[in-house]
């Protein structure tokens, strides 16, 4: 309901938006869905990128579930890449079978470490997570640009900040003839994981109730801390997974544009999805949609590239602003 | 009664329901200037709503409120200070980090600069005109409860106040803070203040009130100067409807095992405890609230470890018992609604919270039995309504206690540390949770933490009274002799 109202209101703001530059607002607005939605091709493409907003969501969403405002999703995603091309440069000549479970396994403690960080820092010198996860995203994409125009720039490469191609043993292969990756599948596995672990698992149990109140979690003797540190990791890890898929699957090689803030995007996706993984994958492709559409519109109207963004950002305030008169209802009186 | 003048305020017919509660029925209600007026009942008998709707924080749903000659169907906070209606909350509203006169002035101050020497001038001699005891210039954080009430009360004289409503205002006192409230009380009556006392303590009642009004189900039942009024008993009786010992069976227990051992417990504001506690006894810590109590509470169910001396419980020492499981003890807090239950989970999710480990099957909970073992739990509890999906703000106080009481009982402790078992339950509630703690003994050792008196002599074998940190006696509760001084034993004098 509220996010239904949210989208119509913020199409609205978009169209004003697009109105004052002297564009058609409804032409683009029908521009900006069919070039999301109106194909198979855009689907695809929809699709393709929503899996890594889906994989770094998730791992946002865990930690909300405890209250902890994890915002280094986009940096966790970056130590992930990174991660998993270590692995590639380190064993290019690995086959398969070993090259990509390593490379899971190596962007998944990439991503996780980058959460840790702030998750101890939280719990030993009650560092504010949101400040201190948000200003690691710096750091992990400056040293993901390091490696890239340093010590990993691929001597071929004409000067360009890349690494090598990645051999084809690391590389995450399509299914069938699409081209959707076997990403997806990584991912939808991670949503029912997600699920059945709150779903019945008694550490889900745990979460559910460190989230509603830790005073009542230290009553119960939950050992609220290591919960803490326990999703922050998980979720970095989750990222982490995102940024391998992105360099095995769609680059190929790392290059500093993996960094697109999916990272950020999934912080929305998870405040508007709250927790369910089937809401987070609705809004994942929402969002996905809401990127391939204004690539679309890019090219046929000339409107700026930050008006994605800003449709973003207005979606979220809504949705925000939306939350709010659900919890409280405006009376209007008199002050005397 | 005695020919009054003109009351400043009179309530005229205020009603208000909170959904099923009718808190306030159709309630008459003068205050009069240089009168204490008390507002006598118990728990929920609705004397707060009443005081909060004059004070313009509740609006009523029926009813008028007539402030000299001007009549409203209610007062919002502003216009109720206009109207020097002010009230001093059990929960203060202080800036720690702002000195006494800076709180009694904050948002009072003419113009933008701040003088500090004057206000404390101005607050030095209210404080004086009133016989406060208090430096203007300390700083909130450093003073005691008593303290910080005498800068509540500042507040409202420095606004010029000229109705003081008092909630409570004694829960948090030591014997000789009383004393001073009670005497600037005076004082400011006798300087023309209407003064409301809203209390449930009867000695204190009858001791500082000109007229007691006594409510009952939302209800003035009766209403007299308080010469009007005879002894204690009778107060007691008219409050509660019925008389006030619950008489229930205490069935002679044998007493086993030590389970808790106190041996000279030092720090945390406690001074050289020792105490043992037997499975089969039920021993009360009784005492004004703030004494102690809640420090070794903390200690005893782990919360803080002891700074000096020895804790053993069930016969481990106090690192070696929490660092493992800590089977066998229970906790039933204060905070009911806030530490031992979560408000927006189900019933099962709050039954879950400390019976978890019993409902699991390697990493997965086992919500089916423990939803059967919940349902089976709420009949012989009798907790109503008895249906395990409902989230835990959805039972009443009385309830929500008996389903603390099912599950911590259910995982068959050895220790018991109950906090105020039954404060704020109705008289039907008290005497289940009494007969379950009573039932419980059998098995277990029972620290009972209570600040109600009748409560300690209904279920305890022996009490322990606190003062300043320290147990000042610990005797049987057949002991005549020391029951008669028990007041004096909690206001410290020996």
């Amino acid at each position: 309901m509220i996010l239904g109202l949210a989208i119509v209101l913020s199409l609205s703001v978009s169209a004003l938006l697009l109105h004052w530059q002297d564009k058609p607002a409804r032409d683009a607005l029908v521009i900006l869905f069919q070039g999301a939605f109106g194909s198979w091709h855009a689907l695809e493409d929809c699709t393709i990128k929503a899996v890594p907003i889906f994989l770094c969501s998730l791992g946002v969403a865990v930690a909300f579930r405890l209250q902890v405002w994890n915002i280094g999703a986009e940096g966790q995603f970056a130590m992930g890449a990174i991660g998993a091309t270590w692995v590639v440069l380190q064993f290019p000549q690995w086959p398969a079978f070993l090259l990509l479970p390593a490379m899971m396994a190596a962007a998944a403690l990439g991503g996780g470490f980058c959460g840790l960080i702030p998750a101890l820092l939280k719990v030993r010198l009650r560092a504010n997570e949101i400040i201190v996860s948000l200003m690691l995203n710096y750091v992990c994409i400056l040293f993901l640009e390091y490696l890239v125009y340093g010590p990993w720039k691929d001597p071929v490469s004409f000067g360009f900040p890349m690494t090598m191609v990645f051999p084809p043993a690391a590389i995450v292969g399509a299914i069938g003839s699409s081209r959707l990756n076997w990403g997806l599948v990584l991912a939808l596995a991670c949503a029912v994981g997600f699920w059945i672990f709150f779903r019945f698992s008694r550490l889900g149990y745990e979460l559910k109730v460190c989230g509603e109140s830790p005073r009542v979690a230290g009553y119960a003797r939950l050992p609220y801390h290591g919960l803490v540190i326990a999703v922050m990791v998980t979720g970095g890890a989750l990222a982490g997974w995102a940024g391998f898929l992105e360099v095995s699957a769609t680059l190929n090689r790392l290059q500093p544009s993996i960094m697109v803030g999916y990272g950020y995007t999934a912080i929305v996706v998870a405040w508007l999805a709250r927790l369910s993984p089937a809401s987070i994958a609705a809004a994942s492709l929402l969002l996905a949609g809401l990127r391939v559409g204004v690539e679309n519109l890019q090219l046929e109207m000339q409107v700026p590239a930050a008006f994605g963004g800003i449709m973003e950002g207005v979606l979220l305030l809504t949705v925000l602003a939306g939350g709010f008169f659900v919890r409280y209802r405006v009376r209007w009186r008199g002050f005397s | 009664m005695e020919t009054a003048p003109e009351p400043l305020v009179r309530l005229e017919g205020i009603d208000k329901r909170f959904g099923a509660v009718h808190a306030n029925r159709r309630i008459d209600l003068k205050i009069n200037s240089g009168r204490i007026k008390a507002l006598l009942g118990e728990n929920g008998a609705g004397k707060s709503t009443l005081m909060n709707i004059l004070a313009g924080r509740i609006k009523p749903d029926g009813g008028r409120i007539h402030i000299g000659a001007a009549v409203h169907a209610h007062l919002t906070p502003r216009r109720a200070i206009a109207a020097g209606i002010g009230m001093v909350y059990q929960h203060f509203t202080l800036v720690d980090a702002l000195t006494v006169a800076e709180n009694v002035c904050l948002g009072q101050a003419a113009g933008i600069w701040h003088h500090p020497r004057r206000s404390q001038e101005q607050v030095a001699r209210l404080a004086a005109a009133v016989g406060l005891d208090i430096d203007p210039g300390a700083t909130v954080a450093g003073l005691s409860m008593g303290e910080r009430q005498r800068v509540e009360i500042l507040k409202l004289l420095y606004r010029r106040s000229r109705i003081l409503i008092f909630d409570e205002p004694t829960s948090v006192l030591t014997p000789p803070e009383i004393r001073q409230l009670f005497s600037a009380l005076r004082q400011m009556a006798d300087q023309g203040k209407a003064i409301v006392f809203i209390s449930h303590k009867l000695g204190e009642v009858l001791e500082i009130a000109d007229e007691i009004a006594i409510l009952r189900h939302g209800q003035i039942i009766d209403e007299r100067p308080a010469k009007a009024f005879g002894a204690r008993e009778e107060l007691a009786r008219r409050m509660i409807g019925r008389d006030v010992l619950l008489e229930i069976d205490r069935p002679v227990v044998e007493l086993r095992q030590p389970v808790l051992q106190v041996e000279q417990l030092d720090g945390g504001g406690l001074q050289q405890i020792s105490f043992q506690l037997r499975q089969g006894e039920i021993l009360a810590l009784v005492g004004v609230a703030g004494n102690g109590q809640s420090a070794m509470v903390r200690t005893i169910c782990g919360l803080a470890a002891p700074v000096a001396g020895v804790v053993r419980l069930l016969g481990q020492p106090w690192a070696d018992f929490f660092s493992g499981a800590a089977s066998g003890l229970v906790y039933i807090p204060e905070d009911r609604v806030g530490l031992a239950t979560c408000h927006h989970l189900d019933l099962v999710d709050n039954f879950l919270l400390t019976t978890r480990r019993r409902f699991c099957k390697g990493p997965w909970l086992q919500r089916a039995s423990a939803t059967a073992c919940l349902e089976a739990l709420m009949v012989d509890f009798d907790i109503r309504p008895a249906d395990a999906r409902l989230r835990a703000r959805q039972l009443s106080g009385g309830n929500l206690q008996k389903l603390v009481l099912a599950r911590e009982f259910h995982r068959r402790p050895k220790l018991i540390v109950a906090e105020q078992p039954t404060q704020g339950l109705d008289i039907g509630a008290t005497e289940d949770v009494w007969r379950l703690l009573l039932k419980a003994r059998e098995e277990a050792g029972i620290l009972l933490v209570t600040s109600d008196l009748n409560e300690a002599l209904a279920l305890a074998d022996r009490l322990a009274v606190m003062y300043r940190g320290r147990i000042v006696d610990l005797f049987s509760v057949f002991d005549k002799e020391k029951l008669a001084r028990i007041g004096q034993m909690m206001a410290g004098i020996d």
